[in-house]
């Protein structure tokens, strides 16, 4: 790929990525692809509201759960807002329910992860295949 | 007149059940240590199953997506089924 072909691409990268982290399966939408990015939101936020069902807002604790709280925002920044309520309303969940809900949410913001690295490398390759590299 | 009642009708379900469905976020639920919470892992390993297969094959179709799912999350299953065996054999004799 040609320097100028790559930095046509840059923007593209960004939106998806950007995009892919705002909406679960957001960045496969901007890239047609519909019914992929239909099944990777409806997925990723049922796991995330199992989570939060099973162990409540609590379970998103950007105080005392950082390591948990860096994985559950991968899912969207809204989660940050549940951060907020669950730190302003000094909310505490103990024991299993803690447990199920914090694997449940950091889970699906991992898998939300692995959802914006594809739906970045498909905005790549696509890029690449209209410049002809 | 009738327009208003409705309205407010409607506003006051909306109200109602938006509080219900928060306040099922807001209590956690009550779950001991017994042999049915490792039920918890069926929908996890369901997500896994199905972000990784949405993401892996090349064309969308309900039949192989479905077939393919189905798949992968029976042998996560019987993998995690089989670790746990050997797990329990190994803590039964050298625990």
């Amino acid at each position: 790929m040609s320097n100028t072909a790559k930095a046509d691409s840059i923007p593209l990268l960004l939106s998806v990525a950007l995009l892919s982290w705002l909406v679960p399966g957001g960045g496969h939408f901007l890239l047609g692809e519909r019914k992929r990015s239909a099944i990777i939101f409806i997925t990723i936020v049922a796991t995330f509201c199992i989570g939060l069902l099973v162990g409540s807002i609590a379970v998103v604790d950007p105080v005392s759960a950082k390591p948990w709280y860096f994985a559950q925002i991968l899912t969207s920044p809204f989660v940050a807002v549940l951060g907020h309520l669950t730190t302003a309303q000094s909310r505490v969940v103990y024991g299993w329910p803690n447990e199920i809900g914090q694997i449940y949410t950091s889970t699906a913001g991992l898998l939300n992860l692995l959802c914006i690295v594809n739906a970045s490398y498909l905005a790549y390759v696509g890029t690449s295949e209209k410049t002809g590299d | 007149m009738s327009i208003t009642l409705i309205c407010i009708t409607v506003c006051s379900i909306f109200r109602h059940t938006a509080t219900i469905a928060l306040a099922t976020f807001a209590v956690p639920e009550n779950i001991t240590t017994n042999a049915s919470m490792t039920l918890w892992v069926l929908p996890l390993t369901c997500s896994i199953a199905v972000i990784y297969k949405t993401l892996k094959l090349p064309e969308i179709k309900l039949v192989v997506f479905v077939k393919e799912t189905a798949m992968l999350f029976g042998s996560i299953i019987v993998f995690l089924a089989v670790s746990a065996l050997v797990v329990l054999v190994a803590a039964y004799l050298f625990v």
